[in-house]
Formats: C-alpha cells, sequence, structure tokens
C-alpha cells in the first residue's frame, strides 16, 4: 500500500500539480473543483427547492439545459478531483473521511439522475402533470445529500493524518 | 483609525478568542461558508442561467421564489465570512485576492439592484418555455461572471496570503 501510494505521489504529473510555482497549478485546480461543485450541486438544490415547492405544470417541464449544466459540472469535478487526489494520494486515502464524502457525491449524482428520470416527459402525474410525490422525496434527499458531501469535502482539509507516504513508515 | 489599529482591535475581541483558540470553530465555519455559497450560487446562478435560455420548461418566477434560500445561504457566508476575519485579518486585509472578492461582491449588489429596478418586472411575468429580454440576459450574464469570480478570489485567498 505505501508503495503504491509513494509510485502515485512521485509521478511526473503529481509532482506538477503539487509543485507548479503558479497560480495556474493547484490553485487553480482548487478553483476549478469548486465551480464544479458549484455547477453540479448549486443547480441539483436549486431544482430541488423548485420540486419541494410543489408546483403543477401545464406541461412537462424541458429542463435539459440545466441538466445539461450538472453533468458538465460533474466532470469538471471529476477531473479536478483526480488529480487533486492525484497530488497528494496518501492524504486522502489514508482519511476515512473521503471515502465518506466519495460515497455522498455518487449517492447526489444517483439522485440527481433519479430526479432528471422523474421530471422526463410522461413522468408528471395528475390532471394538470403535478410533480410526483416521488420526486420531492428525492429532492429532499438530494439537499441533505449535498450538504453532507459539501461538510466532509471541506472538513479533508482537517481530518488528515499524513500529507505523504513517507510518514506512514 | 488606521488599519494595524483595526487590526489590533479584530485581534483583541472574544471572537477572536472563539475562532482561533477553539479547534473546531475554523472548519465548522469553513463547511457553513461553503453550504451557503451552494445555495447563494445554486438558486442565483440557476435562476441566471434560466434567464440565458437554459431550463425554459421552468417560469423564471417559479426559480425567483427560491432566492430567499439564496439570501439566507448569503448571510451564512457573510457571517461565517466576518469569523474569518476577525481571527485572522491581517490574512484578509493585505491579501489581494480578498479585495478582488470585495469589489466583485459590490459588484454584485450593485447588478441586482439594477436588475430589480430595471427588469424584474418584465422577467417575473414571463410563462414557462418563453425568451428573457436581452437586457435581463445581460443582467444575467454579469451576474453568473461576478459569481465565478468571487468562487475564484476565494479559493485565491490562501495563495496570495501576506
Amino acid at each position: 500500500m505505501i508503495e503504491v501510494l509513494e509510485a502515485l505521489e512521485n509521478n511526473a504529473l503529481s509532482v506538477w500539480i503539487r509543485e507548479f510555482p503558479s497560480v495556474f497549478g493547484f490553485p487553480t485546480i482548487l478553483f476549478l473543483h469548486t465551480l464544479g461543485l458549484a455547477m453540479v450541486a448549486g443547480v441539483s438544490i436549486a431544482i430541488d427547492l423548485w420540486i419541494l415547492r410543489g408546483p403543477t405544470l401545464a406541461s412537462p417541464p424541458r429542463i435539459g439545459g440545466l441538466a445539461r449544466t450538472m453533468w458538465l459540472g460533474f466532470g469538471i469535478n471529476a477531473l479536478s478531483g483526480a488529480a487533486l487526489l492525484l497530488a497528494y494520494p496518501a492524504k486522502a486515502l489514508t482519511n476515512w473521511v473521503f471515502y465518506f464524502k466519495m460515497a455522498l457525491v455518487l449517492l447526489g449524482v444517483y439522485l440527481a439522475a433519479r430526479i432528471n428520470r422523474e421530471l422526463a416527459p410522461g413522468n408528471a402525474t395528475g390532471p394538470t402533470l403535478g410533480i410526483a410525490f416521488e420526486a420531492r422525496r428525492w429532492a429532499a434527499a438530494s439537499l441533505l445529500v449535498w450538504a453532507a458531501a459539501i461538510v466532509t469535502g471541506r472538513l479533508l482539509a482537517y481530518t488528515h493524518s499524513v500529507l505523504f507516504a513517507s510518514e506512514l513508515t | 483609525m488606521t488599519l494595524p489599529q483595526i487590526i489590533a482591535w479584530l485581534t483583541s475581541t472574544p471572537v477572536n478568542h472563539l475562532v482561533m483558540d477553539y479547534r473546531w470553530t475554523w472548519p465548522i465555519a469553513e463547511s457553513l461558508h461553503f453550504c451557503g455559497l451552494a445555495l447563494m450560487v445554486g438558486t442565483v446562478g440557476t435562476f441566471d442561467l434560466r434567464l440565458l435560455g437554459l431550463g425554459k420548461g421552468i417560469s423564471p418566477a417559479a426559480l425567483h421564489r427560491s432566492i430567499r434560500f439564496g439570501l439566507v445561504g448569503f448571510a451564512v457566508s457573510v457571517v461565517t465570512g466576518a469569523l474569518f476575519i476577525f481571527g485572522q485579518p491581517d490574512q484578509y486585509f493585505y491579501n489581494n485576492a480578498f479585495k478582488i472578492k470585495v469589489v466583485c461582491l459590490t459588484l454584485l449588489g450593485l447588478n441586482v439592484c439594477a436588475f430589480y429596478m430595471l427588469e424584474s418586472r418584465q422577467v417575473l411575468a414571463i410563462d414557462a418555455g418563453e425568451d428573457a429580454p436581452v437586457r435581463a440576459k445581460f443582467f444575467a450574464a454579469v451576474s453568473l461572471t461576478l459569481l465565478v469570480a468571487i468562487m475564484c478570489a476565494g479559493r485565491m485567498l490562501t495563495f496570495y496570503r501576506p
């Protein structure tokens, strides 16, 4: 395990991300991770709040553009998150909070996909096409999951026990 | 009162003691700061995206109703942000990224005021499926740009510490 972590943190890309002496290295990756969070969790939160108000609709809602923004945000988050993990693999992979955060993010994405499916044409219910009760339950769960994912993400900076694999020996 | 005097006063307050002497105050405040940010950027940003033509199946008025939650998020971010300043004032007042963040927040506030004075009435009357007026799109584009700039400046705070 320690050998794998050392190999990861000593590869050229990992060293470049950590040590590139410019704001366009690690700081920019960190900013992109925040931007991705705002796109995927932010839009998801706005849609959840809209659903929880229980709107009635004249036709199935077209939210394709917002859904694409969420998936683009998720893509930015996945790539920037992989780069951050590669920079400090031992810091993340030896911290149980990291695994908890990843589980929450996956759950949040699953809920977002589930809600998008509920809102798809043909899934709205009732004579005036109200949002299904099921979708409201998913929306409430989604709000809680994103809040927990954000909190665990921030706590990663304060709960790690090592920064580099060499500290494990 | 000079800036060093303000910094000396801030560091002598009980709030500074609360932030700096308790291990979990800063991490909890930072977590809440990000939750507030997600709430504000999520509701305001999604409203902006709708004005720019995304998610037309939802009327702007329906998304606008969630902006009150965004205001709660903004309030949480301001309070927790103030805690950070009380904790380490010199790290913020001499930090160029912080100055840019404050300027962007001010411009965002002015953009919001201009939107409500000039455009909100027409925008909130738009139905689902309809396009927003060009001027509303301009306000939305400015708002989104400033929100991204605020997030960027916020993340750069650590790297421009004096």
